[in-house]
């Protein structure tokens, strides 16, 4: 802020006041990661991140362990996981898109009332919705189902979806738009040829947004999927450390290797993320 | 200008669509109605054969069971004898296996149930599997029930050919309407529309006969104000924006308004056994009176939304000074390697939240748990953290705050950014301390994002359902709850009470609802002040 250099001590202090904060928000990370690569079932013996002895047995564990009917859980889970997350992504970046687009574009009457209600939803938790789905899909027989969850997670996604696409076509210029139209384009062309293409980064961040969102979620996931073969990897991982039986060495595996694909994308789109989750709330 | 007719023809198109959604769902009704008290009545007629000890109907499955006798190899499995009726009357040992007998044996138990709480004896209903099937049990002498089962029955087809039928009869009625013209116009979309009442009249199902009449009603006055005739030219002038949001629409409706709306019902209904029965308030009355109980009882509702306005005003508070004090740093021009700070800091919202939380509940957990260990370091006695409040509620603080500081610390080094370096020029040279700059320049640029960033912050705190299900799950004694927990362990960890956590989540969406209109006035009156 001020342009001067202050006293020695003073930017000392502020160092020192930085590493001392990384160091606590590393610690609890590197906690999990030593425990991942340290044999035994207990969390921890001692406060020092550093293992002393090295194993691979909880990684060989997590995935080789079987399930009732032999299968191999991780990888069952993973697969349950990777598909609920991708169709959530398709379904969620393929509604959203036209949404945003008219949002963006057209005029119409219930336009404001539609974008508040798009930031409403997105604003208030899916947990409120989650004892009426859970008797709504009971009811359809939709319980244990990944259709169901895919649905579910949909709509988490799409609000955002929404915003995010509409705040990037605001900021492509109407231009080419106008060019196409004397053209004689139609409406779905200038969308489809012109417009989606232009597009393609804000969609890629609304994708990978819809795809973390559904691959993070646990309580849901947890509620829905009573049947051990349907599990997505948080059900997995939470089970691993329940208060009867904890392995937290599994677990710590297990947490690794599922939170590091999610950990680069959060830092690939993070701009973007803090940039979508803010602007509804500044524009509304 | 379109032919009056075809505008006609329009508007009793989306009437009638209306009405036989209507009339569907009164046949649906009527049909379950009546396939029910059919079967029933076969399976009671079953059993009076049974009694009177004549042979049943053919395709009802009727028999005489006896009580139930301890098994001589396995005393805690308890056998029952049965005997049927029909070509050769015997009695056989209940098996597995055998088709009805499980549906047989439950419900001798359940007569046998009824009969110790002093209930009459006897009962009769369809099966709850969808498969039409009923069955009837009555207690006879000694000991003995008489038992029925009926097999599936199909009910009756859906009566597309009345429905085409009658929809070319309302078409040609509200046509002829047009054609006449003036006030005929609207006596033929009454009437065209009305026709579709006449089945559910026959079926006996007078709600939906007079809802179909109100919408046809509708329609007619409707016209009369031309509101239809503005509505289609709504329609087509903005059709490419209706195609277009129509998919979200659509799926929003379906995936969120309508389970909304059911949420809201169900918090008027009391859930028991896989019954619903309607209670009115009782379930808000439940909730608001505090079910009884002292205020300090952590199954009080005021209680837990107490702990909850103190978890959020914590957190967000912790957030936010957290946040902008790194922010503040972190926007120093003389500091080395912000980025890599930047991207240390950050690190706790890039893990996934469920993970963060059993991650600090292993820590917190046990006398040599990480945090535990840490004290010992020091020369600290190690805490049993989840048996007392304070601590188990400190220990999800510091879980959420670890979690939840990057979103205001990117928050505000956003907005810093945006600050011209000029202010703090001007300020300086006119001899302005630190601390007014940063009162006067600082805080005013940094409340607009602040503010939303606040609202949202405090809206996912005040639901931050994993840290308090997966930290301290609620421990000691579900004091650590806060309501979207607790509303969870109504519906699915005390005997499934789903009315009750749907009244829960109202009463918390009601909060939330009040919370942001009247957050978003502090917010703006700010602003107008800066």
């Amino acid at each position: 802020m001020t342009t001067q250099r202050p006293r020695v001590w003073k930017m000392i202090a502020t160092y020192a006041a930085l590493i001392i904060l990384c160091a606590v928000v590393l610690y609890p990370v590197m906690l999990v990661c030593k425990k991942a690569f340290e044999p035994g079932r207990q969390f921890a013996l001692s406060a020092s991140p550093i293992p002393t002895d090295i194993t691979t047995a909880h990684f060989e564990k997590l995935f080789t362990e079987r399930g009732a009917h032999g299968e191999l859980l991780f990888l069952r889970h993973a697969l349950n996981s990777i598909i609920v997350a991708l169709a959530t992504t398709v379904v969620g970046v393929i509604i959203s898109c036209t949404a945003a687009y008219a949002l963006s574009r057209f005029k119409f009457p219930g336009r404001k009332t539609g974008l508040t209600m798009f930031l409403v939803v997105q604003m208030f938790p899916a947990t409120l919705l989650l004892l009426p789905l859970y008797v709504i899909l009971n009811k359809l027989g939709l319980l244990n189902s990944i259709v169901g969850l895919v649905l579910v997670y949909s709509t988490t996604a799409i609000p955002f979806c929404v915003w995010t696409l509409k705040g990037y076509f605001d900021s492509l210029p109407r231009e080419l738009e106008e060019a196409a139209r004397i053209d004689g384009a139609s409406t779905w062309m200038i969308f489809r040829r012109i417009m989606l293409p232009l597009a393609r980064p804000g969609i890629a961040v609304t994708a990978l947004f819809s795809f973390m969102t559904a691959w993070n979620e646990f309580i849901m996931a947890s509620t829905f999927m009573t049947n051990q073969t349907r599990y997505t990897l948080p059900v997995l991982i939470q089970s691993s450390v329940t208060e009867f039986s904890a392995d937290w060495g599994l677990f710590a595996a297990g947490a690794v290797v599922t939170s590091i694909p999610v950990m680069i994308a959060f830092y690939v789109l993070q701009r973007a993320l803090v940039g979508g989750l803010t602007a509804g709330a500044v524009k509304g | 200008m379109t032919h009056p007719v075809v505008k006609q023809l329009r508007d009793f198109a989306v009437g009638a669509a209306l009405a036989i959604l209507i009339a569907t769902i009164a046949f649906v009704a009527v049909r379950n109605k009546e396939l029910a008290a059919s079967q029933i009545d076969r399976a009671n007629a079953g059993i009076e054969a049974v009694v009177s000890d004549r042979t049943p109907l053919p395709d009802v499955h009727a028999v005489l069971v006896g009580g139930a006798e301890a098994s001589p190899k396995h005393p805690y499995l308890r056998r029952r004898q049965v005997r049927e009726f029909g070509a050769t009357p015997a009695w056989r040992p209940l098996a597995v296996g055998s088709p009805d007998d499980k549906l047989i044996y439950d419900a001798a138990n359940r007569i046998e149930r009824l009969a110790a709480d002093h209930k009459k004896p006897a009962f009769a209903e369809l099966l709850p599997d969808g498969s039409g099937r009923a069955v009837a049990a009555r207690a006879v002498s000694r000991g003995k029930i008489a038992i029925a089962v009926t097999p599936p029955a199909h009910p009756a087809p859906y009566p597309l050919l009345v429905f085409i039928g009658l929809l070319g009869l309302g078409a040609a009625l509200s046509a002829a309407g047009a054609l006449v013209g003036g006030r005929a116009r609207l006596a033929g979309t009454f009437a065209g529309i009305a026709t579709l009442a006449i089945p559910c009249v026959l079926w006996r199902a007078p709600v939906a006969s007079t809802a179909i009449v109100l919408v046809a009603a509708a329609f007619a006055s409707m016209q009369l104000a031309q509101i239809t005739d503005r509505l289609a030219s709504g329609f087509r002038a903005h059709r490419t924006a209706i195609g277009f949001l129509a998919p979200a629409a659509v799926s929003m409706f379906v995936l969120v308004a309508a389970p909304f709306l059911i949420g809201l019902l169900l918090g008027f209904y009391d859930h028991h056994h896989g019954e619903w029965t309607f209670v009115g308030l009782d379930n808000f009355g439940e909730i608001l009176s505090g079910g009884g109980r002292p205020l300090d009882d952590p199954l009080n509702f005021w209680f837990i939304l107490g702990v909850t306005v103190l978890w959020t005003i914590a957190n967000v508070a912790l957030h936010v000074t957290i946040g902008v004090a790194l922010a503040l740093v972190l926007s120093r021009k003389w500091l080395r390697g912000r980025g890599i700070f930047r991207m240390l800091l950050i690190l706790p919202w890039a893990v996934p939240n469920y993970i963060t939380a059993l991650i600090w509940k292993g820590m917190f957990t046990g006398e040599y748990g990480a945090i535990n260990s840490l004290l010992h370091e020091v020369g600290l006695d190690g805490v049993s953290w989840f048996s007392s409040w304070a601590s188990a509620f400190a220990a999800n603080v510091a879980t959420n705050t670890w979690l939840g500081f990057p979103f205001m610390m990117v928050v505000a080094l956003g907005a810093l950014e945006t600050i011209p370096r000029e202010l703090y020029e001007a300020a300086s040279v006119d001899g302005a301390s630190a601390w007014q700059r940063f009162r006067h320049i600082t805080l005013p640029h940094l409340r607009p994002a602040l503010g939303p960033a606040v609202a949202l912050g405090s809206i996912w705190t005040f639901n931050m359902f994993n840290v308090i299900f997966l930290v301290s799950g609620g421990a000691p004694g579900g004091s650590t709850n806060i309501l979207v927990t607790d509303a969870y362990r109504w519906a699915f960890e005390r005997g499934e009470r789903y009315g009750m956590a749907a009244a829960y989540a109202t009463i918390i969406f009601l909060i939330l609802l009040l919370w942001t209109v009247f957050g978003t006035r502090i917010v703006r009156r700010k602003e107008v002040a800066a």
